[in-house]
């Protein structure tokens, strides 16, 4: 196999992927309030998910676009901020996501438990 | 916060206009935040430069706002797109080699060979040209060929077809052979004949110059055929029938350039194979005629070999037919692939 891919690099895309998978669900729940896209940066990564900027700002535009969030700028304070909260739509989905993602979770558990 | 300034500039040329200014703003802002988070005062300029390494080219970042499937021709046309690309430079080649033909044929004219690459060429990229013009259309428009909706019957999945796989390399060589001689047929004719030394002038061969819209013709078919072989990759009972008759055609051209080459020497009151050699004078410099006929011996000797190995090509091809024929009517299991 003289073209395979060095272990790191499949590594980090793999895990790049796991995380992508699960930023949905990790933003959706930490919207219950309005929040700009620097404080919800700063509030993952204090819950120990740190998550590159130039991911997060665009997934909240798409989570906006498919109705999930809604968003309007701010401009008390020093300077105008966009806020985005989580929609009637988007709790709706983030209960279902959640109880997806224990079953997921469980079951993984559960396999990893035997290697 | 000159350098913030022109990087939110270079993000927003590459953004989508519908929404540039808003995501230009948030971008500003955010950037703006996260120095505020990270330096207690004015920012220094190693700060900022560090910032906007971490985020990334603009150009990397303007990606990331484009919609996700922002493809010329997307994935899920793709695989069409390949299937009418195929099917649009076989019609191409199909259609170049018939015109081609129909210029031997019916054009007395000499033929500029750098006229007729430049209007293949042109063609072949407008060939190419439509079909992607039509698919990038199919895609901008979001026309999805319908291969997740939809329900279907795996019963109605065809049988697999035993491969007997073409030879690609084998193909290609023919096919390149083949064009070398017919453009040695149109655009050289006169350097078809034989040469007594490097100086002597060409003696032509009189039977190939009169045959030559009939060589191409066969040529022509036989490439024709190669094309298809190596697009669709195996053979088929078409091919075959069409293969075998190719060199039926090509074994009667061969039989024509025989007998006339035959005719001619005969003409000449030359017979025997080699009695052109056997007439050879002993000493001094044979006469142009004899050179003239002995390179038509030697031609017809070419022919003799060319029409015996295309014969058993040709044999062998009709038994493998029959084969194959026998084969399928007879069980349904699995051959190992052929190399025919």
């Amino acid at each position: 196999m003289a073209n395979q891919t060095p272990l790191s690099e499949t590594q980090a895309k793999l895990t790049q992927e796991l995380r992508r998978g699960v930023l949905v669900l990790a933003t959706l729940s930490q919207l219950d309030e309005p929040k700009y896209g620097y404080a919800l940066i700063d509030r993952l990564a204090q819950q120990g998910l740190e998550v590159e900027q130039g991911t997060l700002y665009p997934l909240l535009r798409r989570l906006e676009e498919h109705g999930l969030l809604q968003s309007e700028w701010n401009v008390e304070g020093n300077r105008p901020r966009r806020y985005y909260v989580i929609s009637e739509m988007g709790k709706t989905l983030l209960q279902d996501l959640k109880v997806d993602w224990q079953q997921l979770a469980s079951v993984i558990e559960n396999l990893l438990s035997q290697v | 916060m000159n350098l913030i300034d022109r990087y939110v500039y270079a993000v927003g040329r590459q953004l989508p206009r519908k929404n540039r200014a808003d995501i230009q703003a948030e971008l500003k802002s955010t950037l703006i935040d996260t120095l505020e988070a990270r330096s207690e005062g004015e920012p220094s300029e190693e700060q900022i430069v560090a910032l906007l390494t971490e985020f990334g080219t603009p150009e990397k970042v303007a990606a990331s706002y484009w919609p996700e499937s922002q493809y010329l021709i997307g994935p899920k046309l793709y695989p069409l797109f390949r299937m009418s690309l195929g099917i649009a430079l076989l019609v191409f080649v199909i259609v170049q080699l018939v015109l081609l033909g129909v210029v031997v044929i019916f054009n007395q004219q000499p033929i500029q060979i750098l006229e007729l690459t430049g209007d293949i060429v042109g063609s072949l990229f407008t060939t190419v040209g439509v079909v992607v013009l039509v698919f990038a259309v199919l895609q901008r428009l979001d026309v999805k060929p319908n291969i997740e909706q939809g329900k279907w019957d795996p019963r109605e999945l065809p049988e697999v077809e035993e491969k007997y796989e073409v030879n690609r390399r084998g193909l290609v060589v023919e096919i390149t052979i083949a064009l070398i001689i017919i453009a040695i047929l149109l655009f050289w004719p006169d350097k078809i004949g034989f040469r007594l030394n490097p100086w002597s002038g060409i003696i032509l061969n009189p039977v190939i110059i009169s045959t030559i819209p009939l060589i191409i013709l066969s040529l022509l078919i036989g490439i024709g055929i190669d094309v298809v072989l190596i697009w669709r990759g195996h053979w088929e009972t078409g091919t075959r029938v069409a293969k075998i008759c190719a060199n039926l055609f090509s074994i009667y051209v061969l039989s024509v350039l025989l007998t006339g080459q035959n005719a001619w020497l005969a003409e000449q009151g030359y017979v025997g194979l080699f009695s052109a050699i056997e007439a050879l004078p002993q000493n001094g410099t044979p006469s142009i005629e004899l050179v003239q006929i002995m390179s038509a011996q030697a031609f017809r000797i070419a022919f003799i070999v060319a029409l015996i190995v295309i014969s058993i090509e040709t044999f062998k091809m009709i038994y493998r037919f029959i084969k194959q024929l026998i084969d399928k009517s007879s069980s349904t299991r699995i051959l190992p692939p052929e190399k025919a």
